[in-house]
């Protein structure tokens, strides 16, 4: 045994070293990153027109795709290509991550210092990212270089990314607020002349439930996708990034509270049960794995609640294969969360962090751009119909025309063609939509939660373990919801919205909001 | 003694039967699930005798026939040069660990051992393959990292060796002459057929069923084996269902969802139920030959 | 003395070509297993990449205290050592019958065919094993709950919510994915036991049983002690697809199906901390060395060829 435990020292002694010298050249890698950027942001102090008669250099750009056919994005990429080497002497290299595998795939390069210049960033990891220190600092870089990118998002819009006032990443522009409503399938509507304009509440929804129960015994009245929630589809508060610490009515004079221990929770998930015990839900609602999609299409579910914009029916209906009508139930908000969904920021270790600021400048500015990444080449992915509005080639659909983007997530959506089939005037109605929307006022707080990163874990645990039956009715509320509250506690929530309260309080001041 | 002969037949057929059967039921399940309508699934759940057939699930994986059968060739070449990589290290480092005189030879054992508990984690093996060696992009990327060998199966050939080949076999061997390399190919090879088979069909069916490389490692479409191509259809279509508010793409109305995890679990295990029995002749084979010289 | 270290050289030197062949496993061990190693490191720091890995500070243990911060901490470690030791018992003792009936059989083709079906199980996923067990205990689709039931004239079953039933349908589930597989260790090591052995025991009149009893276990004593060491040392740590999947991830039912590695996906799934599951896994190793390290002693105390090192 002595024998061994030698060995394996000696064995652990000798790979300390190896490790030793390897730490040492990632250091000097570090080093001469950092002097990198230094000497970069020192020059672009001066205006830089000398550098564009620089040598093109390689930007690589990541983006999730849903797409397993690379072909098309390949030309898109060579075609993009001409005009990125003339306007801004940039060759922009694609690094196509399959959206399922982002967060993997994404995590690994980061903590690799692989070679990236301009990233999508996910709204839901944002605050993780800057905390960790993966993205740098814009405010300077856009000031310079992203004229496009405030021509085209108002200041308000761009100071809801800002971290301790800094911002770290550009949201796209497409819908930046949500609305609540109630979407049921047509045919049904018709059938039962069901007056969708008197839909208001919820309480006119379970009405509209009860009369599909009867009249509709072969379809569930109603249902949520996947392993969401009905509470994750019908927000009544600012869930303040993570739903643990909220702002209920999207103001409550700034107070944090435990959303769970409301009154209106425990009504929500009353309300629910209620609904579940009359047949309204799937009977396995709490482990149901379907989506929406597939619930829909197959004519089980006959209606559903969610998030809304301006073109919701249209989109649902090519979804679901069936045509659905909306109401809307709660009016349009706008919460940091909105904005924050999907951005694109600058890693802390690019090189080459002006020349990510001029591309990503492209994508809010440059309308050829903006469609490369929407909808691929003209004549071969698609064709112009009139100026602005687009149709696939002859003979071909979304399937078989061999290009496929995520379009929302790409610089300035309105600047974007806009499909035969959808409304024409998309774009300014969603800007109207989005000027229409209240703003919370918490608008641009964004929570850093390392702080309190043990209670962080314990509770999404215990929300785990009791949200999705909770919120779905399966089990009884006067039972069950004590418990959760109590488990909550044990495991630190109070310490969570005590440490949120503290940086909604500081960021007031900082921000001048009362 | 024929009766009890006869008895100990009825009973191990009896219990094997009945396991059988909870084998195969499921398959046959998965099999008639994926030619069942999605529709029909959502509707009535799974079942063996549904109401509405459909073929589009493979329709849409013939459609990606060409992406498919490439990666199949992957497959197949990672398998083949793998487990024959992998049985010649792991029998390498097993035999001269069995031997009771190697001095050190415990240290050695610890030494493998430890990594059967320990390890890095992801990330720091991720940075060694790609900062030092790499890997990213390449064929290596699907053969070597975590796959290539293991402290288990190198563990478990040192058990069989040290249980199954006498000493005095191997001493004599050394009296004659022979050189420990020619111990190690023409005595230890040859009298451990059985587990070299066991180990190779472990191996095979690792690198088959492994995904993991791929996912991590590999950019460049033409380098994906059978599992990534099909683990990427499918959690692309699950992205697209479940952020469908996002107002995803026209493409997922028309693609099939449910019956697709079967289709492809069905497309991935059909080749390798083709082609065991033959190779399970072989593996009896090596255990009967095993056996007799042992 | 001097003729002993004389001897000593030309007897090391006889070694040689043995240390040779260990070359290339223990440099794939270096590579894939070693080097990484410093990765341990990351449970102690807080990570931040502008940093570096080496360059994020130290925080002790901060990155542990999650692991204990509440009363599931109980339960989730309850929980993985019982099914642990459930499955190591039954699991290996299933194999081990499997694998003497199997040896059993005198037809070829049927044992061939056997052990063909019986690898099924190991090829499916475990996310289409999931589907396949809901498609028997689904609360309104399901099988059991439609057919099975109704005929003994039992009410329906709220399989997903009750948690008394997990701790069965959980090993019964481990059991069928990996017997096919595992029995196939012990076929080649009965395989490999002298016919001569069972043909005496035959004379003298044994019976089955006692041949069984007498040759077939003691001859792969070996092997069953390896395999439990190993799985002992493995004994913190889950099969995650077995506790997240096939339960459908139902909060009701996390009692009796809350593990180790469940818990700490769950909890991460948000904060994305490597830093934190560094930690849990580097606690799982810990224990799981320890009990390997005392439960390898007692092994060697009762019969030193059976022991690890």
């Amino acid at each position: 045994m002595k024998r061994v435990m030698q060995g394996s020292l000696l064995l652990l002694l000798s790979f300390a070293l190896i490790l030793s010298a390897c730490g040492g050249s990632n250091n000097k890698d570090n080093n001469g990153a950092a002097s990198g950027n230094s000497e970069n942001s020192a020059e672009s102090g001066k205006p830089s027109a000398a550098e564009d008669d620089g040598p093109v250099e390689e930007l690589i750009v990541a983006f999730p795709i849903v797409s397993p056919d690379l072909t098309g994005l390949q030309l898109v990429e060579q075609e993009m290509n001409k005009i990125t080497e003339s306007k801004i002497k940039v060759r922009v290299k694609f690094m196509p991550i399959n959206a399922g595998e982002w967060l993997q795939r994404t995590n690994l390069i980061f903590s690799s210092n692989e070679k990236l210049d301009l990233t999508y960033v996910h709204g839901t990891m944002y605050s993780n990212m800057v905390a960790k220190g993966m993205l740098s600092p814009l405010d300077d870089l856009i000031g310079e270089y992203g004229s496009g990118i405030t021509a085209s998002l108002e200041q308000k819009y761009l100071n809801a990314t800002k971290i301790g006032g800094k911002i770290y990443s550009v949201p796209s522009v497409r819908d930046l607020a949500g609305s609540y409503g109630y979407t049921i399938r047509k045919d049904l509507v018709e059938k039962h002349n069901i007056d969708m304009s008197a839909i208001k509440t919820l309480d006119d929804v379970a009405n509209v439930l009860q009369l599909l129960k009867e009249k509709e015994p072969d379809r569930v009245p109603i249902s949520t996708g996947g392993t969401q929630s009905f509470r994750d589809v019908y927000k009544f508060y600012d869930e303040l990034g993570d739903n643990m610490g909220v702002l209920p009515h999207y103001d409550n004079g700034l107070k944090v509270v435990n959303l769970f221990e409301t009154q209106e929770y425990a009504d929500f998930v009353k309300r629910i049960r209620e609904w579940y015990k009359a047949g309204y839900i799937l009977s396995d609602a709490a482990t149901n794995k379907l989506s929406l999609v597939e619930l829909m299409s197959s004519g089980k579910v006959a209606s559903y609640i969610g998030m809304q914009k301006p073109g919701f029916d249209v989109q649902e209906t090519k979804n679901n294969g069936v045509e659905v009508v909306s109401a809307e139930l709660n009016p349009p908000y706008s919460t940091t969360s909105n904005i924050t969904l999907a951005m694109w920021g600058i890693p802390v270790h690019s090189k080459l962090p002006e020349k990510a600021m001029k591309f990503l400048n492209l994508m809010y500015e440059d309308e050829n751009i903006v469609n490369l990444f929407s909808w691929g080449i003209e004549g071969t992915h698609y064709v112009k119909v009139q100026d602005k509005i687009i149709k696939y080639p002859e003979g071909k659909d979304a399937n078989s025309v061999g290009f496929n983007s995520l379009q929302w997530m790409f610089g300035n959506q309105f600047k974007a063609y806009v499909l035969e089939s959808n409304d024409p005037e998309i774009w300014s109605k969603m800007k109207e939509f989005n000027e229409s929307a209240t703003p919370s006022k918490a608008l641009g707080f964004i929570f850093d939660g390392s702080n309190v990163k043990t209670e962080y874990a314990a509770v999404s645990n215990v929300i785990n373990e009791y949200k999705l039956s909770l919120e779905t009715g399966s089990v009884d509320p006067d039972k069950i919801l004590p418990q959760f509250i109590d488990k909550l506690q044990a495991a630190g929530i109070d310490k969570i919205v005590a440490e949120k309260q503290k940086q909604l309080d500081e960021w007031a001041a900082a921000n001048g909001v009362k | 003694m024929k009766n009890q002969y006869r008895g100990w037949q009825v009973a191990s057929h009896l219990v094997l039967g009945l396991f059988s059967l909870a084998c195969i039921l499921p398959f046959v399940l998965l099999f008639i699930s994926s030619i069942t309508d999605d529709k029909a699934i959502v509707r009535d759940g799974y079942s063996f005798f549904p109401s509405e057939f459909s073929f589009g699930a493979y329709e849409y994986l013939w459609k990606n026939s060409d992406t498919i059968l490439h990666a199949y060739g992957i497959t197949i070449l990672i398998t083949v040069v793998g487990t024959v990589t992998s049985l010649a290290i792991t029998s390498l480092l097993a035999y001269p660990l069995s031997r009771r005189d190697l001095p050190g030879g415990k240290v050695l054992a610890f030494i493998v051992f430890f990594t059967l508990l320990f390890n890095g984690g992801l990330v720091p093996t991720y940075m060694v393959y790609t900062k030092v060696f790499e890997l990213q992009n390449t064929l290596w990327a699907q053969l070597i990292p975590w796959l290539l060998m293991n402290g288990f199966n190198v563990l478990l050939m040192r058990a069989f060796f040290t249980n199954t080949i006498p000493t005095a076999v191997i001493e004599s061997a050394s009296i004659d002459g022979a050189s420990e390399f020619k111990i190690y190919y023409r005595i230890i090879l040859q009298l451990s057929l059985p587990i070299l088979a066991t180990i190779g069909l472990f191996q095979a069916l690792a690198f088959w069923n492994d995904w993991n490389n791929g996912l991590i490692f590999i950019n460049d479409p033409n380098l994906l084996n059978l599992q990534n191509v099909l683990n990427r259809i499918m959690s692309n279509i699950e992205f697209l269902s479940m952020n469908s508010s996002m107002g995803a793409t026209d493409a997922l109305a028309m693609l099939p969802k449910e019956t697709f995890r079967m289709a492809i679990a069905v497309v991935a295990i059909v080749p390798i139920l083709l082609a065991y029995p033959f190779f399970q002749k072989y593996f009896v084979k090596g255990l009967m030959i095993g056996a007799v010289k042992g | 003395m001097n003729t002993e270290v004389k001897r000593k050289r030309i007897n090391l030197r006889r070694y040689i070509p043995l240390y040779i062949m260990t070359i290339p496993g223990l440099a794939y061990l270096l590579i894939n297993n070693y080097l990484p190693m410093f990765g341990l490191s990351i449970a102690f720091k807080d990570i931040n990449y502008a940093k570096g890995i080496w360059g994020s500070d130290w925080v002790g243990f901060k990155n542990f205290s999650y692991l204990f911060a509440t009363s599931d901490a109980y339960i989730i470690t309850r929980n993985t050592i019982l099914y642990n030791a459930v499955f190591i018992v039954l699991g290996l003792g299933f194999a081990i019958l499997i694998a003497i009936l199997l040896n059993e059989i005198r037809s070829r083709f049927s044992q061939r065919f056997y052990q063909s079906v019986m690898i099924l199980p190991h090829m499916i996923s475990i996310i289409l094993v999931s589907y396949l067990v809901y498609a028997l205990l689904g609360p309104a689709t399901g099988f059991v709950n439609k057919t099975i039931l109704p005929m003994l004239g039992v009410e329906p079953i709220s399989w997903y919510l009750e948690s008394k039933y997990w701790p069965y349908i959980l090993t019964i589930v481990h059991i069928w994915k990996g017997a096919g597989y595992s029995c196939i260790v012990f076929l080649a090591a009965i395989i490999g036991i002298d016919r001569e052995y069972y043909e005496a025991a035959g004379l003298d009149g044994a019976s089955k049983w006692q041949q069984i009893r007498k040759i077939t276990l003691p001859m792969i004593s070996p092997i069953i002690t390896m395999l439990t060491l190993l799985a002992i040392g493995r004994i913190f740590y889950s099969d995650f697809g077995l506790f997240y999947q096939i339960p459908m991830n139902s909060g009701a039912i996390y009692d009796t199906t809350n593990v180790i590695d469940t818990y700490v996906f769950r909890g991460l799934m948000q904060l994305g901390d490597i830093g934190m599951s560094a930690a849990a896994g580097f606690y799982q190793s810990i224990v799981g060395f320890v009990l390997v390290l005392v439960s390898n002693y007692i092994v060697r105390k009762i019969d030193r060829d059976n022991a690890l090192f």
